[in-house]
């Protein structure tokens, strides 16, 4: 039964066009593009952390937010809570069917950037990197339900999906670094997961042993945005955003 | 109809928002394979009420009583939005919901079921790329995947053509000769009058009136059920067309 649901959440995900555009086509177009321009080895393999962590966003975050919201407003939800089938197995199991998903969307962008630009990671620095992905995909994942849960309608999904991607992108080292950048900015970043992510990418490939703080940070950000998910989690469309009363009859 | 297992009991319902009572002291009953019209203006409280004993909200009065305790897994729903994947095809869909039931599928029974709401030709096709009335049949097709006992419809054929409505109500009437029992709302009158068994006519959140079609229309001495819609909504009627 779990399989079918799981296979079902898996197809629903692989026809969504636009996001896997965001996700795959994109990112390598970026990843392609900046790495002719850029000839340098170091930059090369902040490309190619940056591009990947980049694509991971736009599935995990703005994919989780468009599909849910598809989800919400045709009423699945509400249909679900008239099955016996809970709720949370439904959501567990659209996040582990776009986790799995990310995961070979990221190994794919990963294995392109490595081959293009000769970049060569060790066996067990690959592990690490893959639990830090799996960590972010889940972190972000937390993070398009949140979105869905604030939006009212498709175009809000953007609005503050963008209200969240402008300050993480700006105030993180994804594509550059922020060593000359104003305090201020550096601060506004800190309050993002996706500085920790990127910081804890890069260290993985080079530095295993100061993996852990990052890991340690990416977690607590994937606990706290699980928290306000389930919290703001509305099942139907009509209900407020907090304790779930309905708004109108 | 009285001998027959009572499916569905409830009793006293009543819900409020504010100081605005939407459904007051709903009673009513379902037996086993008859069909059952919910009616009643816009806004009477029909959607509350079906709501109310689905578990979709919670009555501030009364209580509700189903004839087993799991009777989610032996209930169908189909909501007035049309409730699927819109990315996944006919089959698809049946299959992933009649795994939320906790029942397997197999391709010979989709397709069975598919034949019966009149979509064997759209087995394959997106649910997205249906037509409307197509949609609600899917619905429907989705309601009945795990062979329920009782079966809600919210209104299966507002906003279609005449011949999807002949198709929809094709449907109702198979899945009560099969012993399923059927409770549907409905603005429309001659829909109510060929198809229902039972009536529960609701206004301003009330039972105005409840019985057998017939009997109704002879107590009310009125020839159609549309005449005795208009006698006893009168009053919402005249505000409706203001």
């Amino acid at each position: 039964m779990y399989m079918t649901i799981f296979r079902s959440m898996i197809v629903t995900s692989l026809r969504d066009r636009i996001s896997l555009f965001y996700s795959i086509l994109f990112p390598t177009a970026l990843l392609i593009g900046l790495g002719l321009y850029f000839n340098s080895p170091e930059y090369r393999f902040n490309l190619l952390t940056g591009t990947v962590l980049l694509s991971m966003l736009f599935w995990s975050v703005q994919g989780t937010a468009f599909q849910v919201y598809q989800q919400r407003s045709r009423g699945v939800y509400k249909l679900l809570k008239v099955t016996p089938l809970s709720n949370l197995s439904f959501i567990l199991n659209v996040t582990l069917a776009r986790t799995v998903l990310g995961l070979i969307i990221n190994g794919i962008i990963l294995a392109i950037g490595m081959i293009a630009y000769g970049v060569s990671i060790p066996l067990t620095n690959l592990v690490i990197l893959g639990f830090m992905l799996t960590l972010g995909t889940l972190c972000f994942t937390a993070m398009g339900f949140f979105v869905t849960n604030l939006a009212s309608n498709e175009a809000q999904i953007n609005m503050f999906s963008n209200l969240i991607y402008i300050p993480m992108l700006f105030g993180s080292e994804i594509f550059y670094s922020l060593h000359y950048a104003p305090q201020w900015i550096k601060t506004a970043g800190n309050l993002f997961p996706l500085t920790y992510l990127v910081q804890g990418v890069r260290v993985s490939v080079t530095d295993i042993g100061g993996v852990l703080p990052y890991i340690g940070s990416v977690t607590a950000f994937t606990v706290g945005l699980v928290f306000l998910a389930v919290l703001t989690f509305r099942f139907d469309g009509d209900q407020a955003l907090l304790f779930r009363k309905y708004r109108k009859v | 109809m009285n001998e027959r297992r009572i499916l569905l009991k409830a009793e006293h319902l009543s819900k409020n928002y504010g100081s605005r009572t939407v459904v007051n002291q709903v009673r009513l009953q379902v037996h086993e394979g008859e069909i059952l019209a919910v009616i009643g203006p816009n806004g009477a409280g029909k959607s509350t009420t079906i709501e109310m004993l689905l578990g979709l909200r919670r009555p501030d009065h009364g209580n509700i009583t189903y004839w087993r305790q799991d009777y989610l897994s032996r209930i169908g729903v189909q909501l007035q939005a049309t409730s699927f994947f819109p990315s996944l095809s006919c089959i698809e869909n049946l299959r992933l919901f009649a795994a939320f039931y906790k029942t397997k599928l197999d391709i010979e029974k989709g397709r069975a079921l598919l034949s019966l709401c009149g979509l064997q030709d759209a087995a394959a096709t997106e649910a997205s790329r249906l037509s409307g009335g197509q949609q609600k049949r899917l619905a429907i097709a989705i309601a009945t995947v795990h062979n329920p006992e009782l079966i809600f419809l919210d209104e299966p054929t507002s906003a279609l053509d005449p011949r999807n409505r002949l198709e929809i109500h094709t449907v109702i009437r198979k899945l009560a000769e099969a012993g399923t029992a059927v409770v549907f709302t409905s603005h429309d009158m001659e829909e109510v009058q060929k198809l229902a068994d039972r009536v529960t006519m609701i206004s301003s959140g009330s039972i105005i009136a409840a019985g057998v079609p017939e009997e109704l229309c002879e107590q009310y001495d009125v020839s159609h059920m549309n005449e005795l819609y208009l006698k006893l909504t009168s009053k919402e009627v005249a505000v409706a067309c203001i």
